[in-house]
């Protein structure tokens, strides 16, 4: 059932005498009709939506009806359908004229003798609706397909490439997409240009250059058809073989929640119709918050990537005697920053001092304040450089920004200086802010905990900072790490790894270079945890080595 | 395996294969610069130095003969050797950006940052990402930086599932998406199981990548993964009934870790197995576990026991049932 026949059933319910007929048949309701109902009752069938043509059994007309005399117009009673210039009727759907019809064929048997009655419907209309229905869902489904695909990339020149290769060949036989121009330069991508249909070349175009159909788009106005579309893109070399006279172009903006985000140029045989156009500009709307969307992700992810390299771990300075190794993964690993943090300086004595550490919460906060200690460190180590000290120093200035924050943030964190000892080893001078105590990876194998603790930094002033000396002989490893190590929780139903594990995993690693031994740490943990969520996780190696050998720093994952 | 090809290369071999045992980062550089120096070309430095070295210690380490430690040391060395020679040749990129990585939790880095360093000798714009490189991170960094591919490197067929989700976290920036690496079989049959392009080596990376439309319209990949979601349900449960039929009493805690992560690598490469329809998968890992625990003193009908515990358990998951049948270990003639 489609609208036509509502229609039809409609007019017919109201024009069909029915109820003139119940007063005619009243007083014999149940009484079977014996004769055809044509010319008895002519309102009755002229109003079907259905026309008859009565004929018998050689083919002779006998009786018809309005509907059918308007299809046919040429029908005469007593002639048969080739006499009248009729085709003559099959069974099933055929053409009379412009229309299309279905057409049913009957047998009536009436006192023994027989006629033919053709039903003749006109489909016409029922059929270009259905057609429009299933052209809208092909539209539909085709702008639903863009939609999708469309949001995926979160390139700006991966956003338009996926839109020229989506627009060929539903919405033309060549697309190209001019992106809104950048400092005075235009990129743009076009499919259906080259050799294949769905190849996508591109190129850059001077914002001056642009053909002024084009530069209209970019403005937010839709240039009209008849503004010498083809020669304009034919110009710009775009149209590829085809001739600019054989070609329907339009070009239609794509809005951006500004300005457009760019142009659409859409180029066919064919005229495109109303619905169409339409189509072209809900694709124009679909491929322009894409884009927009990929060129706000650019922004800040420029942003985010500038702040980030600021927060990010600096590569340790080359310092005679030390080899320095580092691991560092963060909770959060899209940002690749976090609450943990390491570092060296070298010293103009010759010495280093470096640090590792951990402050009290999470994320993009956390990451920000131990920018604020790093940098701290760096400006305190030129006035100060007994770690003892310089972590008293630190702790008065965590505190006193912290206060004046009101945010009650604090650290834990162990900084130290190498001295090169004659032996061609290294002395540590360790203090620590209540942070876990190092693990000293002695040459003979020997796993050794530091003994040194110490109270937080940037909680009470003057607090307790713990100190120790440790001797490196050369090839021995003294090894910071943050609780994301030991707390790591993995292994079959979620254990924290712990210390024990930690001096199990370092046991005969002892002729190890730094960079291998803090990657290898992390890569025990990164086994543990199987797949789970971490804390964020740091260790730092410092690895006395014979003076003179170049060293250098390792990232896991190195910042592109 | 390990043969070196290259006579230019066969004499130094030796001098190198010693710099990795002792954990000799300067006379390493030394003995693949010095090869450079007398003309040999960078990429067979690589390839016929650096890689059948590092295949060599990896031998060593599954027979036992050197202890993990060793073996990191070693591929740090190898790692600062395959920078040195970079650093040497410096090849101007000619060519479109790519970008190469190893999948979160892909800890072996050293076949995937040589086939990186081939790739830039050939002109590609490589940015090597690394290890264990988060799918996160990953995405967003294609979709910052818009690569021609990215080449995505798995090392074990276990974490094929995981390699899956990455590859279509991937494809969904847009980006062409090329996989290498032993984790998609030798011949990279269950790449072509899971639809997705591969290349078996460097070369082979090189000339796909080439190609305009390598990783063009995908085709739908029907996975039955039904029975893989319920053994990833179950993993707890299985390494649990495992450990329970041990006689766990006469292990250290270290021994016991270890037990733990096997069993946790059976199950793991049971549903892998399972994931890709493929017997041989776990066949395979099951041959490579045989040869590491009998090197290592572990006696191989715990194995057996093992098998028998998880079979019994997996009587309603007829793949994983039937693969655990396949490959139980026979009791040595």
């Amino acid at each position: 059932m489609n609208t036509a026949d509502l229609e039809g059933s409609e007019s017919g319910g109201r024009q069909v005498p029915v109820t003139a007929t119940s007063d005619r048949r009243a007083a014999a309701p149940s009484a079977p009709r014996r004769t055809p109902p044509v010319a008895s009752e002519p309102a009755l069938v002229d109003n079907f939506r259905e026309g008859v043509v009565v004929t018998d059994p050689t083919g002779v007309i006998r009786e018809f009806s309005q509907p059918a005399l308007t299809l046919m117009p040429g029908l005469v009673a007593g002639r048969t359908f080739a006499g009248c210039g009729v085709a003559p009727l099959t069974a099933g759907e055929l053409t009379i004229g412009e229309r299309r019809v279905r057409c049913r064929r009957v047998e009536l048997t009436v006192a023994g003798a027989t006629s033919i009655a053709w039903y003749v419907e006109d489909v016409t209309d029922a059929i270009a609706r259905s057609d429009a229905l299933l052209a809208e869902r092909g539209r539909a489904r085709f702008l639903a397909t863009a939609s999708q695909q469309l949001g995926n990339p979160l390139h700006e020149d991966r956003a338009a490439r996926a839109a020229v290769r989506l627009a060929v060949p539903t919405l033309g036989d060549v697309a190209v997409v001019v992106l809104a121009p950048r400092r005075g330069r235009a990129r743009w991508w076009r499919a259906g240009g080259g050799d294949g249909p769905t190849l996508v070349d591109g190129g850059v175009l001077s914002a001056d250059d642009l053909p002024p159909a084009v530069a209209q788009a970019l403005d937010g106005t839709e240039p009209s058809e008849a503004d010498w579309l083809a020669d304009q893109l034919a110009e710009a070399g775009w149209l590829g073989g085809r001739k600019p006279g054989a070609v329907a172009v339009r070009v239609v903006s794509l809005p951006g929640s500004a300005a457009p985000t760019g142009a659409l140029v859409v180029v066919r045989d064919t005229d495109l119709d109303e619905h169409e156009v339409q189509m072209v500009r809900g694709f124009a709307a679909r491929a322009g918050a894409a884009l927009d969307a990929a060129v706000l992700y650019r922004d800040q992810a420029e942003v985010a990537e500038t702040l980030q390299a600021s927060l990010a771990p600096i590569e340790p300075p080359s310092v005679g005697g030390v080899q320095w190794g580092a691991a560092y993964r963060p909770a959060q690993s899209s940002l690749r920053i976090g609450g943990d943090f390491y570092g060296a300086h070298e010293q103009p004595d010759g010495g280093a001092l470096f640090y590792l550490g951990d402050v009290s919460g999470k994320g993009v906060d956390a990451a920000v304040f131990t920018g604020q200690i790093r940098q701290g460190i760096q400006a305190l180590r030129r006035i100060e450089s007994d770690p003892a000290r310089l972590l008293t120093l630190l702790n008065d200035s965590v505190l006193e920004t912290s206060r004046a924050h009101g945010h009650g943030r604090f650290a834990t964190m162990v900084l130290g200086r190498t001295h090169p000892t004659h032996g061609g080893g290294l002395s540590l001078t360790l203090a620590s802010g209540g942070h876990l105590p190092p693990i000293v990876l002695r040459a003979d194998g020997t796993v050794e905990t530091v003994d040194l603790r110490g109270m937080l930094i940037g909680v009470v002033p003057d607090p307790r900072i713990a100190t120790v000396t440790v001797q490196l002989a050369a090839g021995e490893t003294c090894l910071l790490f943050s609780d994301g190590v030991t707390e790591a929780r993995g292994g079959v139903r979620g254990e924290q790894f712990g210390f024990a594990r930690l001096v199990a995993a370092l046991e005969g690693c002892q002729r190890m270079p730094a960079p291998a031994l803090a990657e290898r740490i992390e890569q025990v943990i990164g086994d543990w945890l199987g797949g789970r969520n971490h804390d964020d996780i740091a260790v730092f190696a410092i690895r006395a080595v014979a003076s003179g050998a170049p060293t250098r720093h390792l990232h896991a994952v190195p910042a592109p | 395996m390990t043969a070196v090809l290259d006579p230019s290369v066969e004499t130094a071999y030796p001098r190198y294969l010693h710099c990795l045992d002792e954990a000799d980062e300067n006379g390493a550089i030394d003995v693949a610069l010095s090869l450079l120096d007398s003309g040999v070309p960078a990429e067979r430095v690589l390839l016929s130095l650096v890689a059948p070295a590092q295949a060599q210690v990896g031998e060593w380490w599954q027979r036992n003969e050197w202890s993990v430690a060793q073996e990191h040391a070693a591929t740090h060395v190898s790692e600062r050797v395959i920078a040195a020679v970079a650093t040497a040749v410096r090849a101007r990129p000619t060519r479109e950006r790519v970008v190469v990585a190893c999948l979160d939790g892909e800890w072996h880095a050293l076949p995937a940052r040589l086939v990186a360093e081939v790739l830039r000798l050939d002109g590609w714009d490589v940015t090597f990402l690394g290890a264990s490189v988060p799918s996160v991170h990953l995405v967003s960094y294609l979709h910052r930086h818009d690569p021609r591919a990215v080449l995505l490197a798995c090392a074990l067929p276990m974490r094929l599932p995981h390699a899956f989700r990455a590859i279509e976290a991937c494809r969904r920036t847009d980006v062409p998406v090329l996989v290498g690496g032993r984790g998609f079989g030798s011949d990279g049959r269950w790449a072509t199981k899971l639809g997705v392009a591969f290349a078996r080596d460097a070369r082979a990376a090189s000339s796909v990548l080439a190609t305009p439309a390598f990783d063009a319209a995908p085709a739908p990949v029907s996975l039955d993964d039904t029975e893989y979601a319920g053994l990833v349900a179950t993993r707890v449960e299985l390494i649990d009934l495992a450990l329970e039929r041990l006689d766990l009493k006469r292990y250290s805690p270290a021994q016991v870790d270890a037990t733990v992560a096997d069993l946790g690598y059976i199950v793991d490469s049971l549903a892998a197995a399972v994931y890709v329809d493929d017997a041989s998968l776990f066949g395979e890992f099951v041959g490579w576990l045989l040869e590491v625990l009998d090197s290592r003193g572990v006696p191989l009908h715990t194995v057996g026991l093992t098998f028998d515990v998880m079979a019994d358990r997996l009587r309603d998951f007829p793949r994983a049932h039937r693969f655990l049948r396949g490959a139980a270990p026979r009791p040595a003639a």
